[in-house]
């Protein structure tokens, strides 16, 4: 029987695990785990018996989304079971504070876990739950939550802007960003592309996701002590399998996403694809952009809206590392 | 300044889930009440309850409630609830129903909701209890909103999305007319057009059998004899509960929906025995002068008054104070309302009482009749001069009154009128 380690409820679980003897898993333990979970579907039971009984993590995402689906109303159910990790528990599930409150008080009692006020905030998607729980189970510290960026942090912050931003609202968290995008069908470019028949460019989707890229370096905290990406400095370099699944029209609403696969000054190399509903439209196997560092600004730059002439982070030709406006400061050692 | 209607009902009563239910039942004097099995111990005095039917709610787990088919419940709604507030909230679908109300007549600033209840200490018993067992944070979120007093109108309030004036009343048995009487006020001074006015109790051991310990519990075990109001050998009253809910709109509103409104609230009055916080004042002064402020708000004489719905709930003390407030209110010759307590059919709904039973009388107006006053095999001497009829009178009352009164001497009064 493997042993569960609990750590003690420290802020952010922020002390290191201390193994404890697991406490023993009785009938009557068990009878009432049965009892708690009624409204659970059978797999949910299951799940966690095992759970209580091994402590093996692998167990964890099947008794939390379980759970979740039981304070769902039946009619949201259904998007539970097809759900990726970007469904958002409040705007997709319809599930307020008091119900993620009731969904604590089950998965504590059932995981045998304590979850502060604090930590609940920030779980706003399945996948920050599921990343979350399986921390907290494994005794490590939760990552850092993930942040909402409605339109008008986006512009203020980004050196690129209408008529050329790809993004209306984005969450940015450690491990990776997603946003959306909906074609109004007033974009300039669709008028030509193509005539009598607006389609997306494929080269504008990965712009899209290229901007995503860029808007992760400048909000996902990367930098050293003191330093933060500079808006200034981000270019394009290069991509690498870059593949496009589907037609994009007018009315469709990107869901795009990046996940960071090297990062390292000047150099940050992404995967990313953009779907439209499930449906896979476009994918890149890596996405990379040069940039430098410059002094933490407290307040974002909305003078960088005017002053610098934007240069699409993509295009359809790569910008050569060596061209004139793309001299990068030297990174500092 | 507008006159105030009653235009819709909603009931869960121990003598039927609906207004036509109940209405049958008031006229033939049928009875509510049962031997409640929870009662059915040796160390318990009290037997008989008028209990609420095709309800089971004795579950702490709100989703184990079973209620009747046509309500649907969404789960966010239940998980705020106790029996009280389920009892409302279905009669609050009936009565919108019934005054076909449209969701923007509902939801509004010009809509408000008043309403009482004791609140659930079923629930409070059992989160107290949990918070001690196993700590409060694994109590539900809902505890406290399903528990306190207030818990009708959290409720009912978001539930049904109302942006007009809330409130909760606590005056004991006379809370629900108390929210009548302020719900007709803010209808007459024009700050609202419709107020919702709501009553509602649990209907079970926590809620009624501590007043055992008050000795105001009837311990018959009859439920044919055990709730009798003005008999000589009354000995205390029969709980109950259920939920109430009661429309009033305006003049302005009843003729721009067009709806047959089922009775005029003309007015009503309100005044206390200062006297002792659970005995009723001997000479029933509190209420002699409610009623008569109540009269005089409505420009209603003594002589005028058809159908007096009592507040008396059986017991030796409590009638007896009514019946000299009535003496004292009907003296001259040419006054002498039917009297009678519809509590010998349903019990005493505690914070209900005051709404139930406005709703009995806007039922009597519409439909032409005065309940009698049921259970009485000796009337007591004492009401002798008064008249309390002991069938249901088959003829149309124009001006009716129903009192109530409640612990510290409380006591609300309130008239209504047939409309023509």
């Amino acid at each position: 029987m493997a042993d569960v380690a609990h750590h003690s409820p420290g802020i952010n679980g922020s002390k290191p695990p201390v193994p404890t003897p697991a406490k023993p898993f009785t009938p009557e333990d068990e009878a009432a785990l049965i009892e708690a979970l009624k409204r659970c579907s059978p797999a949910t039971v299951e799940a966690a018996v095992k759970f209580r009984k091994t402590g093996d993590p692998a167990c964890v995402p099947a008794v939390v989304i379980g759970v979740i689906e039981r304070f769902a109303e039946p009619d949201q159910r259904a998007k539970l079971r097809e759900a990726d990790d970007d469904l958002r528990l409040i705007e997709d599930l319809g599930i307020d504070s008091l119900t993620m409150m009731e969904i604590v008080i089950l998965v504590e009692d059932t995981l045998q876990m304590s979850i502060n006020n604090d930590e609940l905030r920030h779980l706003r998607t399945l996948g920050d739950i599921k990343i979350f729980i399986d921390c907290k189970v494994r005794g490590l510290a939760p990552p850092k939550p993930s942040r909402f960026l409605p339109i008008e942090h986006i512009g203020a912050v980004m050196p690129i802007q209408p008529p050329f931003l790809f993004l209306n609202e984005a969450t940015v968290g450690s491990n990776g960003a997603s946003a959306k995008y909906k074609i109004t069908g007033d974009e300039l470019f669709l008028k030509g592309h193509f005539k009598d028949n607006p389609v997306m460019p494929a080269s504008i989707m990965l712009e899209a996701i290229g901007q995503l890229a860029v808007l992760f370096l400048l909000e996902g905290g990367h930098g050293e002590e003191g330093k933060q990406a500079d808006p200034q400095t981000i270019y394009f370099t290069g991509c690498e399998g870059v593949r496009a699944h589907r037609v994009c029209k007018p009315g469709d609403t990107l869901s795009i996403s990046i996940k960071p696969k090297r990062l390292k000054m000047p150099l940050a190399t992404f995967e990313g694809q953009i779907r439209v509903g499930q449906e896979k439209a476009a994918f890149a196997e890596e996405i990379t952009l040069t940039y430098g560092l410059r002094d933490v600004v407290v307040a974002p730059q909305a003078a960088a809206v005017s002053a610098v002439p934007a240069i699409p982070a993509a295009a359809a030709a790569s910008i050569p590392a060596t061209a004139a406006r793309a001299i990068v400061p030297a990174p500092v050692a | 300044m507008s006159k105030v209607y009653i235009t819709g009902l909603g009931l869960i009563t121990s003598i039927g889930n609906d207004v036509a239910a109940a209405g049958r039942s008031l006229r033939e004097l049928r009875h509510g009440f049962e031997l409640y099995p929870p009662f059915n111990k040796p160390d318990v005095p009290v037997k008989v309850v008028g209990t609420i039917k095709d309800f089971q709610v004795d579950s702490y787990d709100q989703e184990d409630w079973v209620f009747p088919k046509k309500y649907t419940i969404k789960r966010e709604i239940l998980r705020g609830l106790a029996p009280n507030s389920l009892f409302a909230y279905c009669a609050m679908l009936q009565a919108v129903e019934d005054a076909r109300l449209a969701p923007a007549d509902i939801s509004n600033p010009q809509t408000g909701l008043y309403a009482a209840s004791g609140g659930s200490p079923f629930f409070t018993h059992h989160y107290h209890e949990r918070m001690l067992k196993v700590g409060v944070m694994r109590c539900s979120p809902l505890g406290i909103v399903a528990s306190i007093a207030g818990t009708l109108n959290f409720n009912l309030v978001a539930h049904f999305r109302i942006l007009g004036a809330s409130c909760g009343f606590s005056s004991a048995c006379a809370s629900s007319l108390h929210a009548l009487g302020f719900a007709w006020e803010e209808i007459k001074s024009g700050r609202q057009q419709r107020m919702f006015v709501i009553g509602a109790e649990d209907c079970n051991t926590d809620s009624i059998l501590p007043f055992a310990g008050m000795r105001a519990l009837s311990l018959q075990s009859d439920p044919d004899l055990a709730s009798r109001p003005f008999d000589a050998a009354r000995d205390g009253f029969v709980g109950t509960g259920g939920g109430a809910v009661v429309v009033l709109e305006s003049e302005e509103e009843v003729a721009r929906r067009g709806v047959r409104p089922y009775a005029e609230v003309a007015g009503w009055g309100q005044a206390s025995d200062g006297y002792n916080v659970a005995i009723s004042h001997p000479e029933g002064v509190g209420l002699h002068l409610a009623i008569n402020l109540a009269l005089k708000n409505s420009g209603c004489t003594p002589e005028e008054v058809d159908y007096v719905n009592a507040h008396a709930t059986s017991t030796p003390i409590g009638d007896a104070s009514e019946v000299k407030a009535l003496k004292a209110v009907f003296q001259n010759p040419g006054t002498r309302p039917a009297i009678s307590s519809t509590k010998a059919l349903t019990g005493h709904g505690l914070s209900l009482a005051g709404a139930m039973e406005t709703a009995f009388c806007a039922i009597a107006l519409r439909e032409g009749f005065m309940p009698g006053s049921a259970h009485i095999s000796k009337l007591d001497p004492t009401c002798e001069g008064l008249n309390i009829i002991r069938a249901t009178l088959p003829a149309q009352p124009h001006v009716v009154l129903n009192n109530s009164s409640g612990f510290g001497g409380a006591n609300v009064c309130a008239v209504f009128r047939r409309v023509p």
